[in-house]
């Protein structure tokens, strides 16, 4: 899929931060359920610090090509991809490619809010706890900053102590959001984060994409057009297995090259 | 108009029959439960005093108490969920977690379903043909080993049940954080199933503390004292089978009483399970 490079200047604060060299590149990409052929040849190139949104009716898979950057689908007997996924040019792909160190650098937030069935304190030191060994106090930092970066700790910092799943859904997701930054990872996936949410969890979760991107490669699936408009300098049109078209949000939802893209934003299918 | 009144009146009457008889089978069944109850706790009680608690199981026509026959009990079941639980668990967590695709898993719960409902007679026989003949002597062990085959079965059910009711959406984001298999299976799975894993070792317990035949053959009993696990030894059941069948009094009173105390401690561990499973629910 080429590229296309549009000379439309930088207008919503999304673009701001992106500084063009690329996060992560998708060469070829491949994607099976047993027999069934989920992506089909899949190319394309995510800027760093910046927000890519994937867009598409049910089934186009978005979100098989988000879960593909983490490994996670390996989960599942049957799941295979192939082709390359370059991480800072280093093909995630590879059989050596150690899978908890990949998951260390490339964090992911589901639709559901999934908190663990533990504290809100432990919720966030879990994660940490499996890659670096800190005193109590750096860890209490750490818990802090996640919190304080997820817009949560305002309203958690006195009962830090309580289950997480004692927490409203909007709340448990950015504590989900809180336990993936805790980690310091590079690139953060969204699967549809605010799909479950009420409107105003959603408009949270939006602002926290929007601060989050100064620091992180932000990857998001979507059902919600007006959402992708908002948080996203670059859109992914997929269609059955396939990339329709990739470029810059606005030119995505203004002038698309493609009729298939046109029809699918317009609401004539989808 | 009528007729569709008349309709509305047959099926009213219609689901009156319906409730009637449900609620009577309900009844019927509910009523032998209370009979059972009732006369448990009527001659159960008269003979309930301290002494059956202090005291050795008596020779025939002396008073006495079953403390032997408590103590063997306990100490049997407490070696035997020690050996079966750990079993279960680690064979349900296979069939959960690791091996959740895998063929073995399916063999293993068929299997298991199999010895989940095996009569225990059978359980019995196997272990005195393994343990018993070889050693020569009935033993406490055996009567343990017996149990633990019993226990295992039902662990392994309820941790696979348990486990797979773990949405797959948490195992999915403890791997996404990057934690290990293991890891996200202890700290993950394992706490969210926690209470209904508790609730199916105490179920266990209650299954293997009333269980009798397998112990006939296998721990026999003891008229004394004994702390010889490679030695014979007095369980509840088995001294209620003897005392019940004896023509002493004192004995089938001792027997009443047993009876009373086996209940009311699987009464009161399914509430406890009970209260553990809710809690787990409510979470």
């Amino acid at each position: 899929m080429t590229q296309m490079m549009t000379i439309e200047p930088a207008t919503t604060h999304a673009t701001r931060h992106a500084t063009g060299r690329p996060k992560i590149e998708v060469r070829n990409l491949d994607f099976h359920y047993g027999t069934s052929r989920a992506l089909k040849d899949i190319s394309l190139s995510l800027p760093e610090r910046s927000v890519t949104a994937f867009i598409g009716p049910s089934g186009c898979g978005k979100s098989t090509l988000l879960r593909v950057f983490n490994r996670i689908y390996e989960l599942y007997p049957g799941q295979k991809a192939s082709g390359e996924v370059l991480l800072d040019g280093v093909n995630i792909l590879d059989r050596k490619q150690d899978l908890n160190l990949l998951r260390a650098k490339i964090g992911m937030v589901f639709q559901k809010p999934t908190p663990f069935p533990m504290t809100i304190y432990e919720n966030i030191a879990f994660g940490v706890r499996l890659y670096e060994k800190l005193t109590k106090a750096e860890l209490d930092g750490r818990v802090e900053d996640a919190l304080r970066r997820a817009a949560l700790w305002d309203e958690v910092k006195d009962k830090l102590d309580a289950s997480g799943l004692s927490l409203s859904g909007g709340q448990q997701q950015r504590l989900c959001i809180a336990r993936t930054v805790a980690v310091q990872p590079e690139v953060i996936l969204l699967d549809e984060p605010a799909s479950a949410l009420d409107p105003l969890s959603t408009a949270k979760i939006e602002e926290l994409i929007e601060e989050l991107q100064a620091d992180y490669t932000i990857v998001i699936v979507t059902h919600n057009m007006q959402q992708a408009a908002r948080v996203s300098s670059r859109t992914a049109f997929m269609y059955l297995g396939e990339l329709i078209e990739f470029d810059r949000t606005e030119k995505i939802f203004t002038s698309p090259r493609e009729k298939r893209t046109q029809d699918y934003i317009t609401g004539r299918f989808g | 108009m009528s007729s569709a009144s008349s309709l509305h009146g047959r099926r009213k009457a219609k689901n009156a029959v319906m409730m009637t008889l449900c609620a009577g089978a309900a009844g019927v069944g509910l009523a032998w439960l209370a009979l059972i109850l009732g006369a448990l706790v009527y001659k159960g009680l008269a003979g309930l005093s301290l002494s059956v608690f202090t005291e050795m199981t008596p020779p025939p026509g002396a008073a006495g108490g079953l403390l032997n026959a408590i103590a063997g009990s306990v100490a049997m079941t407490i070696i035997a969920v020690a050996v079966g639980t750990p079993v279960g668990v680690l064979a349900g967590t296979y069939m959960a977690e690791y091996g959740r695709f895998s063929r073995l898993s399916t063999v293993g719960r068929f299997i298991n379903d199999i010895l989940l409902s095996a009569p225990s007679i059978i359980i019995g026989l196997f272990v005195y043909e393994l343990m018993v003949r070889p050693m020569g002597h009935f033993s406490a062990l055996a009567g343990a080993a017996a149990l633990a085959i019993l226990v295992i079965p039902v662990v392994v059910r309820t941790t696979e049940d348990m486990l797979n009711l773990v949405p797959n959406a948490l195992r999915e984001a403890g791997t996404a954080i990057g934690a290990p298999r293991w890891v996200v299976i202890r700290s993950v799975a394992y706490r969210a199933a926690l209470s209904g894993i508790v609730t199916g070792i105490l179920l266990a317990i209650a299954r293997i503390s009333g269980e009798t035949a397998p112990l006939l053959f296998t721990a026999l009993n003891n008229q004394f004292w004994s702390s010889n696990l490679n030695a014979p030894m007095a369980s509840l059941p088995v001294t209620i089978f003897q005392f019940a069948l004896s023509p002493y009094e004192e004995w089938q009173q001792l027997a009443w009483t047993g009876a009373l105390i086996i209940t009311f401690a699987v009464l009161a561990l399914s509430i406890v399970a009970r209260v553990l499973a809710g809690r787990g629910e409510s979470r």
